[in-house]
């Protein structure tokens, strides 16, 4: 890994400072970040551990609750309350990677880490997404992609993006008091590559969400029993009379999906056509889980 | 940068530098070797030590970030280590046995935070640790025989 | 006297002519039924106190004065030619030590360890050493390679259809194949693809080199010291003796370490140059790209049977992915041997292709070989609507199958009966049903060699203590070697197996012994040590029979007592120990040759229990049954551990594990453990074991190999009994999700 230099603020202000200055790069778990790194599939100049500045905990919020961006992934998992009342997401934070990276692993990083694609993380390969030209997978191997066509076809990996998104969660930063989950992600462009769309210097302080389902489940695919990025993630949450649905796995972003229609826009790929049977079918298991 | 670092009970002061991972000091500059590197990228598990009682995959932590911090390896001494030691003994839950520091490290964290683990607690806990060998099994009824064993 | 013997002898199922030093030692055999105390019964290993508190020092934890760290400059494409490197610039850094490239480093097995035309992503073409691991990455970065990519070919099927190969295409047949499949009552064809399947030691390949005024040392993790102090010191000129190889502790091997790896031959030139101790390490990507693997293969069979289901006719080809180079492993070992057949015709073909080299993994060939063979027996004994097991059955080999010759000992059908009771096969139907979980019992029979062989030496010291310390040539990769050499002494001489020092992993400080591979390190092994062990024992009495007046023949060793037989003299064992001073009784043994004109084999059968999820493709691997006949066992413990070790490794073939390489880079897209799954505790199947514990009468102790027949049959169990759970045979591995849903899908 390059050398760089370390900053804890202790201050989200002061953090969001150190974030101005070029090549600084915020860190919460680092255990994305850190490997992107040593890849070199990004640079830092500065690494700021924002574990000192930003909340961690879980505290009510009138009848939802507020989770502070640096509250440890596991933390979420194993909070009696959270598998009582918000059990989706309970459910999605006890699958995410393995124990340990789950107790390394913030919240905040887990919702902003990068895509899996092995062309983005291959540490030969420039590749569209990087800023280069070309979209390897869809020449090449794209077997575990998404199932929408596009520049990159990557898929968006976060477990807990799934949750939440079903969860109406919505999203505090230093700059912006609260808007919806679905914001903090924007689809790369051939102008402006990154898919999280914060502003420089600006970073998550907290996800809310504002009340709980009457029911919700998360139903996901891996590629082995334990320790696998879901293939496919399905959240489902029941408020009332109204299913929200949300998915990992099919598309470069979280997506609500229409509990009618699934598939809508989701054709899949030369080589991905397997997976709407895995949507469909996981779909049909969280609808059937949440009544 | 300065670093101060509690290793098993032991306190050592550092200077390190901050792209430095956890594992490669403990193993580099504490000189304790327990601890291994089979991936260095959070892939396998065999660097897990506990950091202030989380247990945590020391080459994605940087030592910098765990300035003041407790850490303790499978060189610590511990009731519960040592229990777990033994029954990985007792039931041959390792064979090369490269990745059983860290499996012991889990064990500790999840029988600390569990101390009745059931089969499938048992399964879902130690499944941050490859073993290539395939002593599994066997682990998994170490875990439960240290378990049991509790006083 | 010792002489010299002309001897077969055999390496993964390659026999060889060779001359063979023979002394005259005839190895100590226990009586038949002979009540054994420590042979035979469990015991933990003698090196758990080192391995479960971190006390054990592998290679990669090596750490000598004055030491410094190797990186390699690896090719990022899949054939190319190296236009300039800037070894200046690179030496010019600060803690920069040495710097070399193509042609400075001697070659192995005649290929250049470094190269300016490498001909797959992966390769090395140059190395650094510098004072810390991030100035050698510094080093790297400035050696600023020009690349000039060339044309490349990675995909198996392209390489066929250029004809491109590493040896010959090799054609062997018995019989009359076409006629006897024109005359069959029916005949199957069927093509399996299986994936390359990459090692994965959780301790990469490593070595530390350090030259003295002695000569070169390597501590390598390495499945072989002799091997890799015979390579090294061919290839750096030096006498045998001048280079010391050490390998005490290492973090796995499968196949893929054997003798001194590339590494080795970097590090010890980088040491020599730099004139300090040099440790180099692979990533875990090298693992992934230039460390080896099991072979991908497409392998096509014909195979035909009389109504009866007797075997008439076995037609098999595999087209075998080797790499740039590789061994040729005997893939259809398992359609020309398993079973009888007089007409058999097989036909490899080991294609070249722009990836690393493909070396021994577990079982090599044959592993791949019986997922193909013995689920294309199962589609045939469906085509006769005979049981699988029957069928396996009714065509027992009597005799081995290729040679003509007689098994020194054969159990299979006895595995296959008692697999079938075990696993409850008469009411596997019941197992099935139309919901969307299936189910399904399937079953696979395994054959192998593995009668190990000379030479293998050891020695025995016994001193005041009574504590005997056993030397000897080979290396524990975690197989258990040196526990059960040890409990094969504590049995000679009546004393716990934990009071015997194993010294091994060391050439300086032994006689020669057997790299660990083809499952023969312990039958080579233990009856050198038993020798050497009985020899003192019989020492021992000598000295006791001297002591109280009593003839030796009268006197027994156990629980560290020598005791008359009658009962009436027990003394501890250290009372005529503590005479020696500073003497000690030493024995010596040496393994002799196998039986001429027999062929060791050893055979096995399991059965696995699997579920499918027909609608998201997960398939779980419920239970596997597994019985070998692989001899005696030294010690069940440890013999449990190896078959667990080996099914949870196929439980991988079977399921995860597959290398992809990109069709138009040429590089491997999954190069490291997260997007090549091995199998996690959370994925390990329920396993019953058992072994037929029948001692070979032709082999020495009786005792054949065992590390790799578990992973060979477990693959085609769970392939056979996804058919039987589902209707549908997915004939390539592994089953992947996206495979299993595709075929569903029909
Ligand atoms: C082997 C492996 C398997 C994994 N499996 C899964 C899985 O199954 N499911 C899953 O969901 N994830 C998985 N992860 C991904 C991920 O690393 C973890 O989920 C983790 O939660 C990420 O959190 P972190 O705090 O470590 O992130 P970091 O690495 O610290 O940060 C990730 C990104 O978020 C940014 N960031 C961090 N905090 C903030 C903030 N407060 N505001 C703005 N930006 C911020 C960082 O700059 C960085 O770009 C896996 C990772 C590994 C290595
Ligand atoms: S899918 Fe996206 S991330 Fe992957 S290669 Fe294409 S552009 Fe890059
Ligand atoms: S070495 Fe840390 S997870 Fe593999
Ligand atoms: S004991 Fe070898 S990897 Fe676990």
């Amino acid at each position: 890994m390059k050398p760089f230099t370390y900053s804890a603020p202790a201050s989200v202000a002061e953090a969001a400072e150190r974030l101005a200055a070029p090549g600084a790069r915020a860190m919460g778990g680092g255990t994305d970040l850190l490997p992107q790194l040593q890849r070199g599939i990004r640079r830092a100049g500065e690494v700021v551990d924002l574990r000192g500045a930003v909340p961690a905990g879980i505290l009510a919020a009138g009848q939802g609750v507020r989770i502070g961006a640096a509250t440890r992934v596991a933390d979420v998992a194993r909070d009696p309350d959270m598998a009582a009342r918000f059990a989706v997401l309970a459910q999605a934070a006890g699958a995410v990677a393995s124990p340990q990276l789950r107790e390394m692993g913030t919240v905040a990083g887990n919702l902003c880490q990068a895509v899996r694609c092995w062309y983005y993380r291959h540490p030969d390969l420039t590749c569209w997404l990087r800023g280069g030209d070309t979209c390897y997978a869809q020449v090449g191997d794209h077997r575990k992609h998404g199932l929408e066509p596009g520049d990159c076809i990557s898929v968006a990996p976060s477990d807990l993006a799934a949750a939440l998104l079903a969860l109406r969660a919505v999203v505090t930063t230093n700059r912006r008091e609260s808007f919806p989950l679905a914001d903090l992600y924007r689809k790369a462009t051939a102008g402006d590559r990154s898919t999280i769309a914060l502003d420089d210097g600006e970073l998550v302080t907290a996800v809310t969400v504002p009340e709980p389902p009457d029911a919700s489940a998360y139903m996901r695919a891996g590629e082995r029993a334990a320790w696998s990025f879901a293939l496919c993630g399905v959240a489902a949450a029941r408020f009332g009379g109204e299913v929200r649905l949300a998915a990992i796995g099919v598309s470069n972003l979280p997506r609500l999906l229409d509990p009618a229609d699934p598939l809508a826009g989701l054709p899949g790929l030369e080589m991905t056509g397997w997976k709407r049977r895995l949507l469909e079918t996981l779909t049909q298991d969280a609808l059937a889980a949440v009544g | 940068m300065q670093l101060r670092l509690t290793i098993n009970d032991q306190r050592h002061e550092l200077e390190v530098e901050p792209h430095r991972p956890l594992a490669d000091v403990i193993r580099t500059d504490a000189a304790l070797t327990g601890t291994k590197v089979a991936c260095g990228e959070g892939t396998c598990g065999s660097c897990t030590v506990l950091v202030d009682g989380r247990a945590v995959l020391s080459c994605l932590t940087l030592a910098v970030a765990c300035d003041g911090a407790d850490v303790r390896t499978v060189e610590g001494e511990d009731e519960l280590l040592g229990r777990l030691q033994a029954a990985f003994t007792a039931e041959d839950a390792f064979q090369c046995g490269f990745c059983t520091p860290g499996q012991l490290l889990s064990a500790v964290a999840l029988l600390r935070a569990n101390p009745r683990p059931s089969s499938a607690e048992i399964r879902a806990g130690m499944s941050g640790n490859l073993c290539r060998c395939g002593a599994y099994p066997a682990i998994e009824r170490a875990v439960a025989r240290a378990a049991g064993e509790a006083r | 006297m010792a002489r010299l013997v002309k001897t077969q002898v055999e390496m993964e199922g390659r026999y060889e002519e060779r001359w063979t030093l023979v002394e005259e030692d005839v190895t100590p055999e226990y009586a038949d039924g002979e009540e054994l105390a420590v042979v035979g019964h469990p015991h933990t290993r003698v090196s758990a106190a080192a391995r479960v508190t971190g006390g054990a020092r592998f290679i990669s934890d090596i750490d000598l004065p004055g030491m410094v760290h190797a990186a390699v400059l690896r090719s990022p494409h899949a054939n190319a030619r190296v236009a300039s490197l800037d070894r200046a610039a690179a030496a010019a850094l600060p803690g920069v030590r040495a710097v070399i490239g193509p042609g400075d480093v001697p070659e192995r097995d005649g290929r250049p360890v470094l190269t300016d035309a490498p001909a797959y992503a992966g390769g090395a073409v140059a190395a650094v050493a510098a004072d810390t691991p991030d100035q050698a990455e510094r080093a790297l970065e400035a050696l600023a390679p020009g690349w000039e990519p060339l044309a490349f070919v990675v995909d198996l099927d392209e390489g066929l259809a250029r004809q491109e190969f590493t040896e010959d295409p090799e054609e062997t047949s018995r019989g009359d194949v076409d006629a006897a499949l024109a005359g069959a009552a029916a005949v199957i064809e069927a093509e399996y693809r299986t994936p390359t399947q990459i090692q994965t030691p959780l301790e990469p390949h490593c070595a530390v080199a350090a030259w003295d005024a002695g000569g070169l040392t390597v501590w390598s993790s390495t499945q072989g010291i002799f091997a890799a102090r015979d390579e090294l010191a061919r290839a750096f000129g030096l006498e045998p003796d001048d280079v010391r190889v050490v390998c005490e502790y290492m973090g796995g091997g499968f196949g893929g370490k054997q003798g001194c790896g590339p590494e080795g031959y970097m590090a010890a030139e980088l040491a020599r140059r730099a004139g300090r101790p040099v440790r180099l390490v692979y990533t875990r990507r090298d693992e992934h790209t230039t460390a080896g693997y099991r072979a991908p293969t497409v392998q096509t069979y014909r195979i035909g049977a009389d109504a009866d289901g007797k075997l008439v006719g076995v037609e098999g080809s595999a087209v075998i992915g080797v790499g740039v180079h590789g061994w040729v492993f005997p893939v259809l070992n398992p359609a020309e041997a398993l079973y009888e057949c007089a007409h058999v015709r097989s036909m490899v073909l080991p294609v070249k292709l722009n990836l690393g080299f493909s070396n021994a993994f577990r079982a090599p060939g044959v592993m791949e070989g019986t997922f193909g063979f013995e689920q294309a027996l199962d589609e045939l004994a469906e085509e006769l609507g005979i049981d699988p097991l029957e069928i396996r059955l009714r065509n027992p080999a009597a005799i081995e199958q290729a040679s003509g010759k007689p098994y020194t000992s054969k159990h299979l059908e006895a595995c296959q009966r008692r697999v079938a009771e075990l696993a409850g096969w008469k009411e596997r139907d019941a197992l099935r049903s139309d919901g969307r979980v299936r189910r399904g019992m399937g079953l696979a029979s395994q054959i192998w060699w593995g009668g190990g062989g000379p030479p293998a030496h050891a020695t025995v010291r016994l001193g005041k203590t009574a504590r005997p310390t056993l030397v000897c040539g080979f290396q524990d990769i975690g197989t258990g070697t040196m526990t059960a050499s040890a409990v094969v002494v504590a049995e000679a001489l009546g004393v716990p197996v934990g009071h015997v020092r194993v010294q091994a992993g060391d050439t300086a400080r032994s006689g020669y012994g057997p790299t660990s591979g083809g499952s023969m390190t312990l039958a080579s092994v233990a009856p050198a040590v038993r020798t050497a062990a009985h020899d003192v024992r019989t020492q021992l009495l000598d000295l006791a029979a001297d002591m109280f007046e009593i003839a030796a023949s009268d006197l027994v060793l156990a629980d560290g007592h020598v005791s008359s037989r009658d009962g009436t003299l027990r003394h501890e064992i250290t009372e005529i120990t503590s005479k020696l001073g500073n003497s000690s009784l030493v024995g010596h043994g040496s393994r002799g040759p196998n039986p001429d004109g027999m062929r060791v084999n050893t055979f096995g059968c399991q059965a696995a229990q699997i579920a499918v999820d027909t609608l998201t493709g997960a398939v779980t691997v419920e239970k596997v049954w597994a019985v070998h006949d692989v001899g005696r066992i030294v010690n069940p413990m440890g013999a449990m551990s190896q078959v667990t070790g080996g099914v949870l490794q196929a439980v991988g073939f079977a399921l995860s594990e597959e290398r992809v390489v990109d069709p138009t880079t040429g590089t491997v897209v999954n190069a490291g453990l997260e997007d090549y799954k091995v199998p996690t505790i959370a994925d390990t199947p329920e396993i019953v074991c058992e072994f037929v514990d029948s001692p070979d009468p032709h082999l020495a102790l009786g005792i054949k190999g065992l590390g790799e027949p578990p992973i060979i049959p477990t693959a085609a169990a769970i392939g056979n009994a996804f058919a039987h759970a589902t209707g549908v045979r997915v004939r390539q591995a592994p089953f992947t999700p996206r495979r299993v849903l595709e075929a569903l899908a029909g």
